[in-house]
């Protein structure tokens, strides 16, 4: 028997509607055949609200199937009898870090499992020791979790799971909330636990990336399989996954647009390795070029300054920490910036000093050429000017209706009634958001939509340059590009000035005109795109990646003399390009 | 951003390595002790004891004082009304209804001195656990309450994670109150109305965001096997050694002494 399977697997939970007072169930999974082989590593796939999590938690014992059968081990799952045997051989890490870590100390944390095992202490110490060692993490035995990166609390997450040695781990996108360095020592840890120590891997995840390290994928769609397969035959199949909202590798996109037009390049690729294989074999014009475009780079007139700028966290204690050092930049009237940078290297700390909300210990801001600190009175009109979305900015949502949420920054701009009903609704038109929805509560709405929302407020105020932090982290491919062109409408047609931060290389490379790349508190590049991400060597050096289809054309030129532009990050660009190299 | 929690100062020191339990009885005790004391040798014994431990923590003396602070207007206020009401004694100060004695300048020094010791000794025990000790001691000498429904784990699993929340919460509400004051929300002006109203952006998105990562925390302690008290293990349980019998025994000893002393004298 394999070490999951459901057969005709349902769920179903009742939903209440305050408004009408109203009871409607909602079927959540209809029907769901999934085996998983002991071993085995797994990946689902599948849009938010497909059903993936309560396929998961299922498996746990956390939820109880109304339907259909579940075994797990062999284990009857709907029996409450069996439930803590499966919870004890079926760990799960979960997607924000913070919520799962229980103690104040990391060795206590991970204890807390076998602990509730009732495993003998000097096994439970025997076991944490295993734990932390699987991780890498032993130093930080004795730290406190509030201190540790993302990354480290994921880890710290898994380490509390196999300490309890389990046989299989249920991961519901643990990499949602982190950046590329967490993302990668999380993958890094899930595989080898799954290549070196055996265990079965059931991943949940939005990054294609991911899943393609896979044996298997499933992809799931309104409750049920909708696809399941090997990654390859699961990501060559591009039209029917973009039907269903989903994404696949960038270099996979790239081979099957090839592959149409010219059937003799395989389709079935999934790494810049294996697409450098491919492209050798072919064959291709040794003499061909390709000029690329020129980039002219656009001096607009200056609209905000930045002078000096140093900030210190704790000054004069223990725990001073310098979080921006001597920035210098000045932004554009009209300019698309994308600001990169690993965690922790100022980019937060810098964006709030924009628009006044946090003052620098040395240096000044200057708004069309006024410091805006200079009049106390003048900083809501600052803030309204200068726009700025924090991440995850639907956590800042109190009011009862839509309509009074995105009204709150006009009303504390003190406009008449009827203006801020003309910017409530310009506003939640730009995003998407109906009029019939006005009334609701914007708690009701799902989270793409609670985003989108929560941009509105800021909107609404009118900012002239707008700033957000990470406006797509932890939304499914569907509601990152909803988010995205949403962005960009807002710079082309409403001729907003942008600051996007985000950690998607090729988010930036296709909608932005410069990049500011910070390290360590200091501008360490600012320059068009093009010449950014020239310099794939520096930025790997500052923790952060060139584009996918960058590195590719720098190893195909590298690699084959092949004279092609690196500055290309569009994949129907690239494949034109190639299709014409190739013989 | 740093946040530390209660006033834990760490430093490596006898008295720090005891026994969380041992420190709390200690604590109490010593409480007793000071309640019972009377006369020169009864006070002069609690300060000495007192003075021994303020120097073995190799905690700032400075920090002990500013346990005074908070307590400051009581004394006084105690101090004068023994000084203006109690008329006992000779007379030593008199200016029109004002009448000070001997007897109402003993009690109210008698009374200063039980309360600054009283306040000193009892901020030491934060000063030298850890929250987290501390939480540990709690349920351990509360398990035997058990049988009669104290739920002593489940008190030291809240306390716990309190600990664990406040910080992140703290950071939290930082974010909220920027997030909102990014969108013209203004915290600092306006009378007592307008500024309570104020704090409802805060506050509603503070408390949904509590709720649903208390939501989130019991999946996560339920998937981790967490069922409350049963049959549950601990990975180190502090030993109650040698050192915190001793420690006991002379707070045990200063309380009955200082008793005896009341009763002979």
């Amino acid at each position: 028997m394999n070490f999951v399977e459901s057969r005709n697997l349902e769920f179903e939970y009742i939903k209440y509607d305050d408004e009408t007072d109203k009871k409607t169930s909602v079927k959540a999974l209809r029907g769901v055949d999934i085996d998983v082989a002991k071993g085995e590593f797994v990946a689902v796939l599948g849009r938010n609200g497909s059903g993936k999590s309560t396929f998961a938690k299922l498996i746990n014992g956390l939820n109880t199937p109304s339907g259909g059968t579940l075994y797990v081990r062999g284990l009857d799952a709907s029996r409450e009898e069996n439930i803590w045997d499966i919870r004890q051989n079926v760990g799960m890490v979960f997607q924000n870090p913070d919520n799962q870590i229980i103690a104040t100390i990391v060795e206590e944390d991970i204890a807390f499992g076998p602990e509730n095992l009732g495993m003998e202490p000097s096994q439970i110490v025997k076991n944490v020791d295993m734990a932390l060692k699987a991780v890498s993490m032993e130093e930080y035995r004795n730290a406190a979790p509030a201190y540790l990166s993302g990354g480290q609390k994921q880890r710290i997450a898994i380490a509390g799971i196999l300490a309890m040695r389990p046989e299989c781990i249920i991961l519901d996108e643990p990499t949602a909330m982190l950046d590329p360095q967490g993302r990668k020592e999380v993958m890094d840890t899930v595989t080898m636990l799954n290549k070196e120590e055996g265990i079965t891997i059931i991943l949940i995840t939005h990054y294609m990336e991911e899943a393609a390290l896979a044996d298997r994928i499933v992809v799931m769609n309104e409750g049920r399989v909708a696809m399941q397969g090997t990654p390859v035959e699961i990501f060559t199949r591009v039209d029917e996954m973009r039907s269903l909202h989903l994404d696949v590798p960038q270099i996979t996109e790239l081979a099957h647009i090839i592959h149409g037009k010219k059937p003799d390049f395989p389709k079935d690729i999934l790494n810049i390795e294996e697409f450098m294989d491919a492209f050798k074999y072919m064959g291709f014009d040794k003499d061909f070029s390709y000029r690329g475009k020129s980039t002219h780079i656009k001096y607009n007139r200056p609209i905000l300054e930045v002078k000096d700028l140093t900030h210190i966290y704790g000054r004069e204690t223990a725990f001073e920490k310098v979080a921006i050092k001597n920035v210098n930049m000045t932004v554009g009237k009209g300019d698309f910036i994308g600001l990169i940078g690993h965690t922790g290297s100022g980019k937060s700390t810098l964006i709030q000093h924009l628009n006044a909300l946090v003052k620098g210990d040395e240096g000044s801001v200057y708004f069309e050429g006024k410091d805006i600190f200079e009049d106390k009175a003048g900083l809501k009109f600052i803030r309204q000017k200068i726009g700025l979305v924090f991440q995850y900015p639907e956590y800042q949502i109190f009011e009862t209706t839509i309509y009074d949420e995105v009204a709150y920054g006009p009303r504390n701009c003190g406009l008449s009634e009827d203006d801020i009903a003309v910017r409530v609704k310009e506003a939640l038109e730009f995003v998407g958001i109906d009029e019939s929805m006005y009334k609701k509560s914007p708690f009701d709405l799902s989270g793409g939509q609670k985003r989108r929302v929560a941009i509105a407020g800021v909107l609404a105020m009118r900012p002239e340059i707008l700033i957000l932090d990470e406006p797509m982290a932890g939304l499914d491919p569907y509601g990152r590009d909803e988010i995205l062109l949403n962005i960009k409408k807002m710079h082309d047609d409403l001729g907003i000035t942008v600051i996007l931060v985000s950690h998607s290389m090729e988010d930036i490379a296709t909608i932005a005109d410069k990049i500011i790349v910070m390290n360590k508190g200091s501008i360490a590049m600012y320059d068009t795109v093009d010449n950014v991400f020239k310099e794939p060597d520096r930025l790997s050096a500052m923790g952060l990646n060139a584009p996918q289809l960058t590195l590719l054309f720098k190893r195909l030129r590298e690699e084959t003399g092949l004279d092609v532009p690196i500055n290309i990050y569009d994949v129907k660009e690239a494949a034109e390009i190639l299709i014409s190299a190739l013989r | 951003m740093n946040i530390t929690l209660g006033q834990y100062y760490p430093v490596d020191s006898v008295i720090h390595r005891l026994d969380a339990r041992a420190k709390i009885l200690a604590t109490i005790i010593y409480i007793i002790a000071v309640f019972c004391a009377d006369g020169v040798i009864g006070y002069g014994l609690c300060i000495v004891f007192l003075a021994a431990v303020i120097a073995l923590c190799r905690v700032p003396f400075k920090l002990m004082l500013r346990s005074l602070r908070s307590i400051i207007f009581i004394i006084i206020f105690t101090v004068a009304l023994n000084m203006l009401f109690i008329r006992t004694g000779s007379e030593i100060f008199s200016l029109g209804f004002i009448h000070i004695t001997t007897g109402g300048v003993l009690t109210a020094a008698r009374l200063c001195i039980r309360l600054v010791i009283l306040i000193m000794g009892s901020s030491i025990l934060t000063l030298v656990t850890t929250p987290i000790a501390l939480t540990e001691g709690i349920e351990r000498l509360l398990r035997p309450f058990k049988k009669i429904g104290v739920p002593s784990h489940e008190i030291a699993m809240m306390m716990s994670i309190a600990l664990r929340f406040i910080p992140t919460l703290i950071e939290e509400l930082d974010k909220i109150k920027k997030a909102q004051m990014a969108r013209g929300a203004d915290f600092d002006t306006g009378g007592l109305v307008k500024r309570a109203k104020a704090m409802i952006p805060l506050l509603v998105p503070l408390f949904v965001s509590a709720f649903r990562r208390a939501d989130e925390l019991a999946m996560a302690m339920e998937a981790r096997c967490y069922r409350g008290d049963i049959n549950r293990t601990k990975m180190r349980e502090s030993v109650y050694g040698r050192r915190d019998v001793f420690a006991l025994s002379l707070v045990i000893l200063l309380t009955v002494c200082v008793i005896l002393l009341r009763i002979l004298l």
